[in-house]
């Protein structure tokens, strides 16, 4: 649980920059050559307007971009990233042992029950339930990235 | 593999474990247990035996969610009546 939870922390500690500043700084780096327009045609009375301006109009512009709870959106990469990253804190496997073509049971050791275990924290990590029957086919953390994709509409 | 109580078995594992995360002595002793419980029995063939096992797993869950309510059922009370002296008195 403890691990659980520090695990969680350390990811959000990870990603903030990722998930608050990516919308920001496109929009903001699509604004910069707005100012740079405005700015040399203004005579320097104008400048504190314009600048204020072009501050309001950025401030607005990120208002409603803003992402709320959303998370960045997954591609094939992050799912990946994700899984293997979820697999190496499993206590049970090698990290030096795991590649994305192991299989659970016949390369690393396991057995039937880390399977169910380890579906167990894929649920968790990706916040949706994966029914029995299409989780003990699951055997390879490939397999595990390619439902997952399936199931989030990811396609790339 | 072929076991048709396979699945019946793994779904059993799956909701005691998911059980046992809120387990007063902490999820991964719960599922050191768990692991050991099943483990053991691991060999068992006969399906009426296997059926039996089922049984006594379901039986357990049934006993956690028990224990959970009269958790929570202490803590309310602990929270509402701060001690068996000051409610007599109170009322």
């Amino acid at each position: 649980m403890a691990a659980r939870v520090l695990q969680q922390c350390v990811r959000s500690f990870a990603r903030p920059s990722l998930r608050l500043c990516s919308g920001n700084l496109a929009l903001r780096a699509a604004a910069a050559p707005v100012t740079a327009l405005h700015r040399p045609l203004s005579s320097v009375a104008d400048s504190r307007r314009t600048r204020w301006l072009d501050q309001s109009r950025i401030s607005s512009v990120s208002v409603l971009c803003r992402h709320y709870g959303d998370l960045p959106p997954l591609t094939l990469e992050t799912i990946k990233d994700r899984v293997m990253y979820v697999l190496k804190l499993y206590d049970k496997i090698n990290p030096e042992k795991l590649q994305t073509g192991s299989h659970f049971m016949k390369d690393l050791g396991l057995d039937s029950l880390d399977q169910v275990e380890i579906i167990m924290a894929m649920e968790d990590e990706f916040g949706f339930e994966i029914p029995d029957a299409e989780a003990e086919k699951l055997m390879t953390p490939e397999e595990i990235v390619q439902y997952i994709a399936d199931k989030k509409d990811v396609y790339e | 593999m072929a076991n048709p109580l396979r699945a019946e078995v793994v779904r059993l594992y799956k909701n005691l474990l998911y059980l046992g995360r809120e387990y007063p002595k902490g999820g991964d002793y719960f599922r050191d247990r768990l692991r050991l419980a099943f483990s053991k029995n691991k060999g068992v063939q006969d399906p009426e035996q296997i059926r039996a096992l089922i049984a006594r797993g379901e039986f357990v869950a049934r006993e956690l969610e028990a224990l959970y309510y009269l958790r929570k059922y202490r803590a309310m009370k602990k929270r509402y009546y701060e001690d068996e002296s000051s409610h007599s008195l109170n009322i």
